[in-house]
């Protein structure tokens, strides 16, 4: 079930409704019920999958609990977990381009190889992946107690707003709260609600809507002038944004309004003023648990510069490779980590310097945030591109076909949704739209709810574009 | 709880404001940008037409050969020069088109006739799911009988049926393969999928014994077209019970053209069980809407002779010159009852 589908707008309610009608008790179950209804409405047979990992690792989680004296036993429990998970994952989602590579490096020898494997992905596996392994870590490492209710876990694992691209959750925060009693309050019902039109508006409206013309350039790039690419790769920028973010509040909102409080994922990224400061911002689940469950283990930034990049290109590399089974995402990932390099080694050489005057702070964090912009921009490029050739002829056309001649036929209200969303991204700076909300009058609240729920069904696109991440 | 109720109840009212600044204000630009085809309903009432002429590709097709490349409504047309008249025609479209497109026609134009195209093959599950459906769905929202921010919002969120290519193949091969087909005598086959899947394991034959592929396919389509039968459920009868309803509203005269099918070759290629389906389908569309008040139902199935059938591989409403004039001819003689 997509979040911007008229099967949602029946959906969520009902599901909140049952959820305050019923005792605490029975709400799990209810929660659970409509978590499969809602993972089921995709492909029904995936939850077989999902069901497999479940099992695995809330056994794991109890074995584990039960023979923490036996270290050796309780790390074979651990590790035949995180392999299983891990198989899953490889499976379903990197054979196919193992096999492919097998089969191009075996035909570039000269060797007959010709085997092919044809696995479709099971919609946000990656996110419940991660979810049900970042259990089986805390409980292996004893910061969380294995869950004893199958139900419970199982809705850990599964719960509908944020199962197929999350926030990855970790057990310390949802799992807790699937065992708290949530009372009916009306400031959650108003916070979800802000949240869910937020989302969004900023995924039919501004994502949705700048797609379009994305996909148009990416189609055919040396059809168009290096300024038609440029607004292209811009587009793209706010596209992948708001449509990500935008299912991240959806998520957030729907979790809300019955009183759950998950993770955010966004931080206004695009007003970082480094690499570093775009993944402190950006997908912030994701970037947290490779912080906490790789990056850590292996170092972190208390050791030598040398092992401090190594550690840091494992982690980008493991990222880039995170998103997809293909090379883009690959190159993607390192380019993120070289540069993330490049700008502590700079800044090892050359220090900040500090007590600016206001206007000169203004003026170089403007050109930080601009140049952090451009180059995530252009890493964009890589991260959209359909294969090689398609980054070479966008490449080509970019730098060949000099021009401002624009060929796209851009609508002027795109650029007034986008000029919208730029602007509210900057007033949310470090902030979220639910509680900058909370310090306006109500007059202007409810002004701008008017303002983004008329957009939202005035003004969406009416193509249909999935959520972009449910590919991962 | 009662600050909740108090909110929803604003928000109800913020909700028909925003209705009427949308249909005030920007519905008719969404409805150029999404349902462009609601122009054709408009230039009607601009042009003061007194008789419209609805229909798809078979209106406008041509032989590269014909002399007068006209439409079929333009040689009915011919036989009213005194009455402005004009056309809605569509490329692939059926009669929930013609429906709304009908609709949309102003209520103070002057309109009294109104012709529209039934075509036979649209009953069968090989239109009714085409691929082409989707879109048509998606363009039909903005057209329907609800309040303008209504129709935005469904089409915003996907409130159509929306079903993907595959899943509308699932459909045609379901009922391929489960409509049962009722013959008043013994015939072999009883659903499309058994004759198809018969006809081309045993082929069509040569005279000297040898398979005609071609023939063989050209059968093949045949079936998979016409071998169905009308019911009361069909969802194109329901359009074209809506029509009449329409026009009984508006006081339209309403003519209803059944158009030409290749039935000569159909009992070239099938013999007579093919045929018998399309005459049972072009008699229930005559008894349920020929007894009508203010419905006249032109019978045109066989009205055109094999070598007026332009496309010669696969089964379309597409004629030359003869053909549209003909059919032309028939429809201009049941219109002129009216005048």
């Amino acid at each position: 079930m997509l979040f911007n589908s008229i099967e949602y707008v029946i959906f969520l309610p009902i599901v909140v409704m049952l959820f305050y009608l019923l005792p605490q008790r029975y709400r799990w179950m209810m929660l659970l019920v409509a978590s499969c209804t809602f993972y089921m409405w995709f492909v029904p047979a995936y939850i077989l999958i999902l069901l497999g990992t479940i099992i695995i690792d809330y056994s794991a989680g109890i074995l584990m609990e039960k023979h923490a004296d036996n270290h050796k036993l309780k790390k074979r429990y651990f590790v035949i977990s995180i392999v299983s998970t891990c198989l899953v994952l490889f499976i379903f989602k990197y054979l196919g381009f193992v096999n492919d590579n097998f089969v191009a490096l075996c035909q570039a020898l000269s060797l007959n190889v010709n085997t092919t494997v044809d696995l479709i992905l099971p919609i946000g596996l990656s996110f419940h992946t991660f979810q049900s392994m970042s259990y089986v870590i805390e409980v292996y490492r004893g910061n969380q107690k294995a869950e004893r209710n199958f139900g419970i876990y199982s809705l850990y694992v599964m719960f509908f707003p944020q199962l197929v691209t999350g926030p990855i959750e970790r057990p310390g925060n949802l799992l807790r709260q699937l065992h708290e009693e949530k009372k009916f309050e009306y400031d959650n019902i108003s916070k979800g609600f802000r949240l869910i039109i937020f989302g969004l508006f900023i995924k039919m409206v501004v994502a949705d809507n700048v797609g379009a013309y994305v996909d148009m350039i990416y189609a055919d790039p040396g059809k168009y002038s290096s300024w038609d690419i440029l607004i292209g790769m811009f587009f793209y920028s706010f596209q992948i944004y708001g449509d990500f973010f935008g299912y991240s509040t959806i998520a957030l909102g729907s979790a809300k309004l019955m009183g759950f409080c998950i993770s955010d994922n966004f931080n206004t990224p695009y007003l970082s003023k480094s690499i570093a400061e775009f993944w402190h911002r950006w997908h912030i689940s994701l970037s947290t648990w490779f912080r906490d469950y790789v990056y850590f283990p292996l170092g972190g930034s208390r050791v030598k510069f040398g092992r401090w990049a190594y550690n840091i290109m494992v982690v980008f590399i493991l990222s880039g490779i995170w998103h997809g089974a293909a090379w883009n995402f690959l190159i993607w990932g390192a380019a993120h980590g070289l540069l993330h390099i490049v700008e502590k080694a700079i800044l090892n050489h050359i220090p900040e310097k500090e007590n600016r005057g206001r206007l000169e702070k203004i003026i170089v964090d403007g050109f930080k945030i601009a140049k952090t912009f451009l180059l995530v921009t252009l890493f964009w490029s890589i991260f959209r591109a359909t294969s090689f050739a398609n980054i070479s002829e966008l490449f080509q056309a970019l730098f060949n076909n000099f021009g401002v001649t624009e060929h796209l036929g851009i609508e002027s209200s795109i650029w007034v949704y986008l000029g919208l969303f730029i602007v509210m991204d900057i007033l949310l700076f470090n902030s979220r739209f639910d509680r900058w909300c909370d310090k306006r009058p109500a007059v202007v609240r409810w002004a701008i709810y008017f303002v983004l729920i008329f957009m939202i069904i005035a003004c969406s696109s009416v193509n249909n574009f999935p959520f972009i991440y449910f590919q991962f | 709880m009662k600050k909740l109720l108090y909110k929803f109840a604003l928000l109800a009212a913020l909700l028909v404001l925003m209705n009427w600044i949308y249909g005030k204000f920007f519905f008719k630009n969404d409805l150029l940008k999404h349902s462009d085809e609601v122009q054709l309903a408009w230039n009607i009432a601009h042009d003061s037409c007194a008789m419209v002429y609805t229909g798809e590709s078979s209106n406008h097709t041509f032989a590269w050969a014909d002399k007068d490349r006209r439409k079929i409504s333009d040689f009915i047309f011919d036989q009213f020069p005194e009455m402005r008249c004009g056309d809605i025609t569509k490329d692939a479209s059926h009669a929930e088109v013609y429906y709304y497109l009908l609709k949309h026609i102003p209520d103070d134009s002057p309109v009294e006739t109104v012709i529209v195209t039934m075509n036979l093959r649209s009953f069968g599950y090989n239109w009714i799911e085409s691929n082409l459906e989707t879109p048509i769905q998606k363009q039909l929202v903005l057209l329907k009988d609800n309040p303008p921010l209504v129709n935005r919002f469904k089409l915003a969120f996907k409130a159509y049926d929306m079903s993907t290519n595959a899943e509308r193949a699932e459909h045609r091969v379901y009922h391929r393969n489960h409509d049962t087909l009722v013959f008043p005598y013994n015939f072999e086959y009883h659903t499309n999928y058994e004759w198809d899947y018969n006809t081309n394991r045993k082929g069509i034959m040569n005279a000297d014994g040898t398979r005609n592929q071609e023939k063989t396919l050209l059968a093949i389509t045949f079936i998979q077209q016409y071998a169905f039968q009308i019911h009361d459920d069909n969802p194109r009868v329901k359009d074209f019970d809506n029509i009449v309803e329409l026009a009984r509203q508006r006081g339209w005269n309403l003519i209803f053209n059944i158009l030409a099918e290749n039935t000569e070759q159909a009992q070239n290629l099938l013999g007579n069980d093919l045929v018998f389906l399309m005459r049972q389908n072009r008699d229930y569309l005559v008894n349920r809407y020929g007894n009508l008040e203010n419905v006249t139902v032109v019978d045109n199935l066989e009205a055109v002779p094999d070598q007026y059938f332009i496309d010669r591989t696969f089964t379309t409403e597409h004629y030359t010159e003869a053909g549209r004039r003909s059919i032309g001819d028939n429809v201009a003689e049941a219109v002129k009852k009216y005048y």
